[in-house]
């Protein structure tokens, strides 16, 4: 069966935690996606995830702590504003914006963390490898 | 509205006689340097005479400011980065800077983020149906009006026409889209620009409205209460005579602007159809082999009004774009590309100054104006304004639904 290789931007204080507590309560979810911990979820601009995309990965998982809860106290909202930023830049270079998505976790999430990484492999599974070119 | 708008001319015979317009903004200067109100100008003047290298200077004295009276068309200065490089953001002077609309605009965005000072800068910006690159233009006149370039004392731009002024007194005039049609007249971003008269300045200066006045006359617009206080100043002193625009001038003002906007409008939608029509894999393979095109020649970020800071992330040393590789990793324009889009004030220096001719500004532009209709926010406009992305609203912060809907922002 075709595995869809996915990395996950997680953000320190929240979904690198989830992440973490998914592992520790042994709550099953697919090895496809990668995890990078960055110290928050505004640190990812479009050009990491295009790069990404360029460099064969076939989709990709921002990770952030709810609204409200940013530990640096406005961070998430700024993810949020650049994904659409985001968004329209994939689209212009002609990446499918559907292999991208932005969720909040929080630390006591695990088990959503783990629902939403089955999901996105399940949904890439159905796009297939990235292609430069799909989506039209 | 009116009591905002006057039309001036000089009382002084120098200014008059050297001035585009009855030299009312020249005289507005010579009035703030002599009393003290600034310490210098920023303004364009022709280097060695010659009208297609206009360069940012640096003015303190009046008898000096003659020299730069009258318009260029056929330059393209980076007069912000003169400001935030040159004069460290007039942190020590208090300026009078004058510029056209995206001059403005650029300005408005470094002071957004604390480059050139607030305070001490005064703005003064003049109208501006746009301005050609030096190479097309020379070009144009030898080609089209069959005039050597050097032999030409004035160029206007109005009404969608292009006319030239020789030495001799002759005029030529030409229509301009059919001329951009074929390749020459205004740099692209020009063409596509829709802010000609720059309120966001101080005071906004031009012809529009004066046309009909019997002698040559500049229509004023006080657009802030800086503004307001350097007119009354240099009215009192007694170096500009003023007198209230009429009705019809307003109208004709207003008409004119309009019709600016629709001509920017079709260029946009001419301009941005390229990317409409690729399809998707050809989108990006255009945009891969364009960028495979660039040497890394740094020009891009070092003549952008927006990129302003002290630590590039693309210098070599920071470790995201390699030494000596070229072309570079995607990453670099890339980057640029996002850190800059948000913000584009649709300047046009990134595609002047790129040796591969890249299309950078269309690029820029494209996606700013993708985005405004998100953010609802145009660059450079409102000092209060923060680039969307990098900020948050109050009402942001209040959201009482911590489980903020993801889906709505896909819809986007």
């Amino acid at each position: 069966m075709y595995e869809p290789k996915i990395i996950g931007f997680l953000c320190n204080w929240c979904s690198y935690a989830a992440a973490d507590l998914a592992g520790t309560s042994r709550i099953q979810y697919p090895s496809n996606m990668r995890a990078v911990r960055v110290m928050c979820s505004s640190r990812i601009d479009p050009e990491h995830v295009l790069r990404a995309f360029l460099n064969g990965i076939d989709g990709v998982l921002i990770a952030g702590c709810h609204p409200g809860d940013c530990h640096y106290l406005s961070g998430n909202y700024k993810t949020k504003r650049k994904y659409l930023l985001l968004r329209k830049m994939l689209k212009q270079f002609g990446i499918n914006p559907e292999r991208v998505r932005l969720e909040w976790c929080s630390s006591a999430e695990g088990g959503k963390f783990a629902q939403v990484v089955t999901e996105m492999t399940e949904d890439l599974r159905k796009l297939g490898p990235a292609k430069i070119g799909e989506g039209d | 509205m009116s009591e905002n708008m006057y039309i001036a001319r000089s009382s002084h015979k120098d200014a008059l006689e050297r001035g585009e317009y009855g030299g009312a903004v020249t005289s507005i200067l010579q009035c703030a340097l002599e009393t003290g109100k600034i310490d210098g100008v920023v303004t364009v003047k022709a280097k060695n005479d010659n009208r297609y290298t206009g360069v940012p200077v640096l003015i303190t004295t009046p008898e000096q400011l003659l020299e730069t009276a009258g318009s260029l068309h056929c330059s393209t200065p980076n007069i912000s980065r003169f400001v935030k490089e040159y004069l460290d953001g007039a942190s020590t002077m208090k300026l009078a800077v004058v510029g056209k609309p995206c001059d403005i605009r650029a300005i408005i965005e470094l002071q957004k983020r604390e480059r050139i000072d607030v305070d001490n800068v005064i703005l003064i910006g003049l109208n501006c149906t746009g301005t050609m690159s030096p190479t097309t233009a020379k070009r144009m006149f030898t080609e089209e009006f069959e005039v050597d370039p050097d032999s030409i004392v004035k160029e206007d731009i109005d009404e969608g026409m292009l006319t030239i002024v020789l030495k001799d007194g002759t005029k030529k005039s030409r229509d301009l889209t059919e001329l951009e049609e074929r390749g020459y007249g205004r740099r692209e971003n020009c063409r596509r620009c829709d802010i000609n008269i720059p309120r966001m300045a101080d005071l906004a200066c031009g012809k529009w409205g004066a046309e009909d006045e019997e002698k040559k006359s500049t229509f004023i617009e006080i657009c802030s209460e800086k503004g307001k206080n350097l007119i009354d100043e240099t009215i009192k002193k007694g170096f500009i005579e003023v007198k209230e625009p009429r009705e019809e001038s307003l109208q004709r003002r207003k008409k004119k602007d309009e019709a600016e906007v629709e001509r920017a409008e079709k260029w946009k939608t001419r301009d941005f159809k390229i990317f409409q029509e690729l399809n998707q894999s050809e989108r990006l393979n255009y945009w891969i082999s364009e960028f495979n095109k660039c040497i890394k020649c740094y020009g891009c970020r070092d003549a952008c009004p927006i990129c302003h800071c002290k630590e590039c992330i693309l210098e070599a040393k920071r470790g995201f774009v390699d030494k000596g590789e070229v072309p570079p990793d995607i990453m670099f324009p890339l980057t640029r590309l996002s850190h800059v889009a948000d913000s584009c004030v649709n300047c046009g220096q990134c595609q002047d100054v790129c040796p591969m001719e890249l299309p950078l500004s269309l690029l820029c532009s494209f996606l700013n104006r993708e985005l405004t209709e998100i953010f609802q926010y145009t660059p450079g406009i409102d000092i209060e304004e923060r680039p969307p992305l990098t900020t948050t609203t109050e009402g942001e912060l209040q959201i009482q639904d911590t489980f903020l809907d993801i889906s709505s922002l896909t819809e986007k």
